[in-house]
């Protein structure tokens, strides 16, 4: 009866998964359900988070970097003694590279209790790794936006320049191309500063 | 001509010119944003970006992997670190003091109601008016609970020392570490009764009807290094002239800072989103020498209320031997269950840290920066000179 106690506490770790960005957290509870970790994703701050862990009672606490909470989880044991001592995940991990990896993926977690650390580990590792993929991907997506608006601004440029100056669409391009090597300018941003300009003088004459 | 080389050798000589500083989003963190504002760092020759910090752990956990070149910390944080307590502090220079006072206490209205009746708050009020209610909650098994921002900071050394004073054994509160930006809400939903933070979170309280501010840090002990300056050790054994001119700026910004009629000027800087992101009337006050007590109530004179440097006193930002010896002590007595009385630092161990000798490199690099620009500037004027005669 004890053994098998044992093994379906073993079986299954309580993360609590403090984040609000709601993409970001279904990636990770994905694979952690899956894996058949017991994940509860809370949105809380403050006092409300405080009892949240009170009542969920977590083995491994997974957090963001930049939370403006880490100082109380992380502090829960310091003063108030009832509280069992949550550890910085990577108190124990004496590698340079860990925490460096760990810091930099935005990643913190708190231990809580006398967990095999192996275990925690590996959560710890599919966190770092799937929100560094979300950062690859937000980045991504971030550049392809860049690039779309870059294109959309060249393309207003080119054609304000035909319209204006009867250009054909291969002398309006080069025309661009040409100032921003001569101004040694992005083709992007000689293509704004001349819509701006254009702009200008829309308004002038009106 | 040569001084002139000496100018730019001063700027050459900076061994990394892009830095990302720490600051967390309080009002003490102003001598960074008036650094960064008013071109001080540039002055120097230094191109620093500023990251602004949710939690004294990010703070801590950037400084340690180098994310952060240096950062605003508490003051006993380093102290922490050196004597075991924070093994990611462990490392760490603090030889410059940014800040002095700036911390308050405030209760619920509810508390500050049954602990005060007459409500009067044009003075400061003694934990002693406090001691009858703790005492009739520990009968029924009950405590206050009260807030502070980190277990290693003034606040929490300030809070204990305030109910010490008045009488009561820290003990029997119940103490809570929440965020600053948590603070009022919490107020508000009566989870907790009180709390210990720093600016703008008193007045913030108060302008909210939430909170009512019955003492200052003024009031609990004044003038001790709140907030300092902070890198690696190792960070400066590679950077040394980076770090001069880096507390070079910092020195120029808390100057600047002293003279009252620019603190408006300040509160406005600061009450920007990418800073404080929070409405001028909340971070003006204590600025200006002034404590926002309680709703409908005159404004309370606390003169040091934000102290950054002062024209008496030249040392201000110097971590004086008597500021971390004194500090010590409040952390050791806070800390005394916890080991802390045993694990004393020597005053060499705590010099070693709080460190005048890198403050005063800076000053003197400062001062010799300052002569080379001096002549230059003669030359400069000596120049014209010949040139309008021809």
């Amino acid at each position: 009866m004890k053994s098998k106690n044992t093994l379906s506490l073993a079986s299954k770790l309580k993360v609590l998964l403090v984040e609000t960005d709601s993409d970001k957290a279904q990636i990770l509870e994905g694979v952690l359900q899956s894996a058949r970790y017991d994940v509860t994703r809370v949105i809380n701050s403050g006092i409300p988070l405080l009892k949240q862990v009170e009542t969920t009672q977590p083995d491994i606490i997974i957090i963001d970097m930049e939370s403006p909470d880490r100082d109380m989880l992380e502090n829960l044991h310091r003063i108030s003694h009832s509280t069992p001592k949550p550890v910085v995940i990577f108190s124990e991990e004496e590698d340079q590279n860990t925490i460096t990896q760990l810091v930099k993926s935005g990643v913190s977690a708190y231990v809580i209790g006398g967990i095999d650390y192996s275990r925690v580990k590996s959560i710890v590792d599919i966190a770092v790794a799937r929100f560094a993929e979300y950062q690859g991907l937000k980045d991504e997506l971030k550049l392809t936006k860049q690039k779309l608006t870059s294109q959309k601004s060249i393309e207003k440029a080119k054609l304000w320049l035909m319209q204006s100056r009867n250009l054909s669409e291969n002398d309006a391009y080069h025309f661009i191309r040409k100032t921003a090597m001569d101004n040694s300018q992005k083709v992007e941003d000689v293509a704004k500063n001349m819509l701006a300009m254009a702009d200008m003088f829309a308004g002038e004459s009106a | 001509m040569v001084d002139y080389q000496l100018q730019k050798k001063s700027h050459s000589s900076i061994e990394k010119v892009k830095l990302t500083l720490g600051f967390m989003p309080l009002t003490d963190c102003a001598p960074l944003i008036v650094a960064k504002e008013l071109g001080y760092f540039a002055k120097f020759g230094l191109n620093v970006s500023l990251s602004k910090e949710n939690s004294w752990a990010s703070m801590r956990d950037k400084l340690a992997t180098n994310v952060l070149d240096a950062g605003q910390l508490l003051a006993p944080m380093p102290l922490a670190g050196a004597c075991g307590f924070d093994p990611h502090c462990q490392d760490l220079v603090a030889p410059f003091v940014l800040s002095r006072n700036g911390n308050a206490i405030t209760l619920s209205r509810k508390l500050f109601e049954a602990v005060n009746p007459t409500s009067s708050t044009t003075s400061s009020l003694n934990a002693k008016s406090l001691y009858q209610q703790v005492s009739e909650l520990k009968k029924v098994g009950k405590k206050l609970t009260f807030a502070t921002v980190y277990p290693y900071s003034c606040h929490y050394l300030q809070l204990i020392s305030y109910f010490k004073q008045g009488g009561i054994d820290p003990n029997d509160i119940n103490i809570v570490i929440i965020s600053p930006v948590n603070m009022v809400s919490a107020l508000r939903h009566n989870d907790i009764d009180g709390f210990c933070v720093g600016g703008p979170y008193n007045a913030k309280a108060v302008r909210e009807g939430v909170g009512v501010t019955v003492a200052t840090s003024m009031d609990i002990w004044p003038d001790l290094p709140e907030k300092v300056l902070a890198f690696k050790r190792q960070w400066y054994v590679q950077n040394p002239t980076t770090a001069y001119a880096l507390i070079s700026a910092l020195s120029l910004a808390c100057q600047w800072l002293s003279n009252i009629p620019n603190r408006f000027e300040a509160a406005k800087l600061l009450s920007q989103k990418q800073y404080i992101n929070t409405p001028i009337d909340v971070i003006a006050p204590s600025l200006l020498g002034s404590c926002l007590t309680m709703q409908g109530e005159a404004p309370r004179s606390v003169d040091l209320y934000n102290r950054f440097t002062s024209s008496e006193d030249i040392f201000a930002n110097q971590p004086l031997e008597s500021d971390v010896y004194q500090l010590q002590e409040y952390f050791a007595s806070a800390f005394v269950e916890q080991g802390a009385d045993a694990n004393k630092l020597t005053i060499i161990e705590l010099k070693n840290i709080y460190s005048a000798s890198i403050y005063q490199q800076a000053m003197d690099w400062l001062q010799q920066y300052e002569q080379a620009c001096d002549k230059n500037v003669e030359i400069d004027a000596l120049k014209q000179n010949e040139f309008g005669q021809i």
